[in-house]
């Protein structure tokens, strides 16, 4: 069973349980839940299309190379941004970041491009600034940018 | 008063949303456009990645929008707050920086669901901790298993929680001195 069935299963069963305890509050759930729906889809739509951009005419080749280069503290900078600008979805960062390892990154860096590829996306930047507003957002991205680069220097320190 | 307080009083009209949402449309038509017109094959393959990828990721998001709604309906911010806001002190912190990280779904689906807890009265420190520990993405432990070992796997997600209390204090204090100074 993948995450989305699971996920549908959960909303579904506080959908029943909502709609057996009000039909009213539920009815007003469901009303919120196209607002965020509009909000939030147009914002991904446009994401996407950026997405699209990048997978398409950035070959994955570039990434692996500007890895392999890197050494060090600079090989942990040079994996948070490419997790930064990858645009592989969360199931295909560890897949790919076996393959970084075995071209030849350091794991300081491969700890760098799984951390930042989950948490941090110059294509998702749009939809944090959109719900979080800018101080909050600027914050939130230089404090994980940091904290991941403290985890880069633990995974060198320690033999793996 | 706090910007979460003022954004709970502003609630965009339906009007407002629909224009915001018929600009990002046009921007993603614009940019879609003029793509297709330099290069017609790349703007094909675009297409079809859009198209993947709202597919991947529909079904996931149409769960996470019922939760959110079913959130802003059924859960009052002081429930909220009891639990993740600067009344629950560092219990509120610890359960946020440990259990998302059962949580599955992408930045895309997170962001959304965290605004309505940060509206909803969960402190910042526990919105950020909370972002942090979910990046440690228990369901995808098999494959990082398999292709990074065990040894990194436990590494990694013995750090988060720890990383996830540390962050979640320092954005905090950052994202909120301005208010503090108005306030001295």
């Amino acid at each position: 069973m993948n995450i989305s069935t699971i996920y549908l299963i959960v909303a579904s069963g506080f959908l029943i349980i909502s709609l057996i305890k009000s039909r009213e509050k539920t009815a007003k759930a469901l009303l919120h839940a196209l607002r965020v729906a509009l909000l939030v889809l147009p914002v991904l739509l446009f994401v996407f299309v950026l997405m699209g951009l990048l997978q398409v005419f950035v070959p994955k080749e570039v990434f692996t190379s500007l890895l392999g280069s890197g050494h060090g503290v600079l090989g942990i900078i040079v994996g948070e941004l490419l997790g930064m600008f990858a645009l592989i979805e969360p199931a295909a960062v560890f897949p790919f970041a076996g393959f970084l390892h075995t071209s030849g990154a350091t794991w300081g860096s491969v700890i760098g491009f799984v951390m930042t590829a989950i948490l941090i996306g110059i294509v998702t930047l749009p939809l944090e600034l959109n719900q979080f507003g800018t101080r909050f957002t600027v914050v939130r991205n230089l404090v994980t940018i940091g904290l991941v680069f403290v985890m880069g220097l633990l995974f060198s320190a320690v033999a793996l | 008063m706090n910007e979460t307080k003022k954004q709970q009083h502003h609630k965009k009209g339906w009007g407002e949303l629909i224009k915001s949402a018929v600009i990002y449309i046009v921007l993603a038509i614009v940019v879609w456009g003029i793509t297709s017109i330099l290069s017609p094959s790349g703007g094909a393959e675009v297409t079809k990645t859009v198209a993947k990828t709202f597919k991947d990721v529909l079904s996931i998001i149409f769960a996470i929008f019922i939760l959110i709604g079913l959130i802003q309906v059924w859960l009052t911010p002081e429930q909220i707050s009891k639990v993740l806001g600067k009344e629950a002190g560092w219990k509120g912190l610890a359960l946020s920086a440990t259990l998302p990280m059962i949580l599955g779904g992408s930045l895309f689906v997170i962001f959304p669901l965290l605004k309505t807890l940060r509206e909803k009265g969960a402190r910042t420190s526990s919105v950020v901790a909370f972002l942090f520990a979910w990046s440690a993405k228990a369901p995808l432990l098999p494959l990082e298993i398999k292709f990074l070992g065990w040894h990194f796997a436990v590494l990694r997600i013995v750090l988060i929680p720890i990383l996830a209390i540390v962050g979640g204090l320092i954005s905090e204090w950052l994202i909120e001195l301005p208010h503090r100074q108005e306030t001295e």
